[in-house]
């Protein structure tokens, strides 16, 4: 007892209390809205209100998948939004090896420039990217009928289209999440002593051996960070695939949850909360593994 | 002799491994917003004559800002939920979490793990989730918290749309402050705090005098970067609102979609573009400048 009094002076009590009352307050504000998605998800007749379920079910979730195209958007998100993860991984790991690396006259301009990119609103771009992947679109769609025929041109483009097919909005979300992730990892780049790779071009490595055998393994601490973070962002992005897609196979899950809100006249909250639920989980989890790298990534930012 | 070509092989190979990056930035960002300023100078649209047979009219759209009283109230809007959200909200409830989880609390874990919650959710699902909170009727759980206040409840978005779409981008991002004004504090030396409470200086002096001062760099350089982080904020507010009711909540980015997409004037949408991209790189250039980067 009195050698908690000395640590703590009675006079510290009262602080204590006042912080607990407070990040209480703040953090119930942070997580109301959780419960009612959560609750209304498990919820036989949920309402748009927060209410404690009378009825518990998982009837809302098996409809996602069963009378809607649930399944279909979680696998067009994943895919998508994982291969544009896939893509900034390998992009930004050897960007970010080059630009930690080299001496030449490039390397400052390009790092301003990729921070003044972050800057930009992604919807102040949008329409003459559109323009552009339209565009890229119909010369491609050009060179696929000719070649195949018309026949499979459609579900070919489907996959490899720049508007309305699967690569467009891939390599537009990959894009996106580039700037920070090649800071990240040129960041990371510079904290790694060159000594390994000295020893490597000693050995004969070539480049490519070099980032192989060498680089790579060392780097997959800063590979992670870049990764969760572009995942995270692209999969919560909703501008993009609003703009570049329209076929109903193509909807993502952000697509599907606003058009599913949308039927204004059905709205039917435990389906929507379910889908909002399903939505969530990926990001809240990807977050959870990112957590550790926050305080670097985000004041690394500011320290520079 | 043999050195010099061997460097120069490298430094080619490097510039070949970032050239894939570098090509992607080029196609879909940098030449989008070079090109979003030459249609600005254009009449191009969806619909219409002027989308089969778009004109150049020199500084016509931009005329036409000056006198367009919607989109001088989407940059008032805009300068609103900037100030609400980013400046006030985010910063006063993130300074204030960070201050209290220097403590050495019980569940310190577990709160800094809910505020870090909103920051993960969709932009969508935000959306979805506080359109509940903030319906109209007795049973949302606004509504039920003010009547316990003895206060009449309402249908918020409508009738505070601007002051509830700047809470719910607070609630977004509180985290975000919190993690870099957490940052900058621990950059502050205990010592400091000792000698001024051995000079007998009490908590709220403390605050104003050494640790506000001291965190003044940090601060400056999160109102930038959230500022600018603000400006771009889209799926959020389409998703509460879409810039409804009557334009209320409808901010910059907002208002672009909407002139490009629903009214299909793109060269006017691209006109409004242009003035978001000259205020976010102008913020953008005092943050980088004010973080001084050793690139």
């Amino acid at each position: 007892m009195t050698d908690f009094a000395l640590d703590k002076p009675g006079k510290s009590r009262r602080p204590d209390l006042m912080a607990y009352a407070t990040l209480s307050l703040i953090s119930a504000f942070c997580a109301v809205p959780f419960f009612w998605v959560l609750l209304a998800s498990l919820d036989g007749n949920a309402q748009l209100f927060l209410s404690w379920p009378r009825e518990w079910t998982l009837n809302n979730y098996v409809r996602v998948f069963a009378e809607e195209d649930g399944a279909r958007w979680v696998f067009n998100s994943l895919f998508v939004v994982g291969s544009a993860t896939l893509l900034v991984m390998v992009l930004a790991g050897l960007g970010g090896y080059a630009l930690s690396r080299t001496r030449a006259w490039w390397k400052q301009p390009f790092l301003y420039a990729i921070l003044l990119i972050r800057v930009l609103p992604p919807t102040a771009l949008v329409v003459p990217l559109y323009k552009i992947l339209l565009t890229l679109n119909n010369i491609e769609g050009n060179l696929v009928r000719m070649v195949i025929g018309g026949d499979h041109a459609r579900a070919i483009m489907r996959w490899i289209g720049f508007i309305d097919g699967y690569l467009g909005l891939i390599l537009v979300l990959a894009t996106m999440q580039l700037p920070l992730a090649l800071w990240i990892m040129k960041t990371f780049f510079d904290g790694l002593p060159r000594d390994y790779e000295e020893a490597a071009v000693m050995d004969g490595a070539t480049m490519l051996q070099r980032i192989r055998r060498v680089l790579i393994p060392l780097a997959l601490p800063g590979l992670a960070a870049a990764g969760l973070f572009a995942f995270i962002s692209a999969w919560g992005d909703f501008l993009l695939p609003l703009i570049l897609l329209s076929s109903p196979e193509l909807q993502t899950l952000p697509l599907g949850l606003f058009r599913a809100f949308l039927r204004v006249n059905t709205i039917d909250y435990g389906f929507l909360a379910a889908l909002a639920f399903i939505y969530l989980m990926p990001a809240v989890i990807a977050f959870g593994f990112a957590r550790r790298f926050l305080v670097q990534t985000f004041s690394g930012g500011v320290k520079g | 002799m043999v050195r010099s070509t061997y460097e120069k092989r490298v430094a080619r190979q490097l510039l070949l491994i970032l050239s894939p990056s570098l090509l992607l930035l080029l196609a879909f960002v940098i030449y989008p917003a070079v090109y979003s300023v030459y249609l600005s100078f254009t009449n191009e649209a969806l619909t219409g004559a002027a989308a089969l047979n778009p004109r150049f009219v020199g500084l016509r759209n931009y005329s036409r800002l000056l006198h367009d009283a919607k989109f001088w109230n989407s940059l008032f809007v805009t300068f609103v939920f900037v100030v609400g959200s980013a400046i006030i909200g985010q910063f006063v409830l993130g300074l204030i979490s960070a201050i209290m989880l220097r403590r050495d609390l019980a569940f310190k874990q577990l709160f800094s793990s809910i505020i870090l919650l909103p920051n993960a959710a969709p932009e969508v699902v935000a959306g979805f989730m506080w359109i509940s909170m903030l319906a109209g009727g007795e049973n949302a759980t606004l509504s039920r918290i003010v009547m316990f206040f003895g206060m009449t409840p309402t249908d918020w978005l409508q009738t505070f749309p601007l002051t509830m779409i700047i809470v719910v981008n607070t609630w977004r991002g509180i985290a975000t402050a919190m993690i870099l004004l957490t940052a900058g504090l621990s950059t502050i030396p205990s010592e400091v705090y000792e000698a001024a409470r051995m000079d007998g200086a009490n908590p709220s002096q403390i605050f104003r005098r050494i640790t506000l001062p001291l965190m003044m760099p940090t601060i400056l350089l999160y109102m930038l970067i959230s500022a600018v982080s603000t400006i771009a904020v889209f799926g959020l507010v389409y998703a509460l609102t879409r810039g409804g009711p009557g334009g209320a909540t409808e901010v910059i980015s907002i208002y672009i979609y909407n002139q490009s997409f629903t009214a299909f004037q793109l060269g006017y949408g691209a006109a409004v573009a242009v003035v978001a991209l000259v205020i976010s790189l102008i913020l953008g250039i005092a943050y980088v400048r004010a973080m001084k980067v050793q690139v």
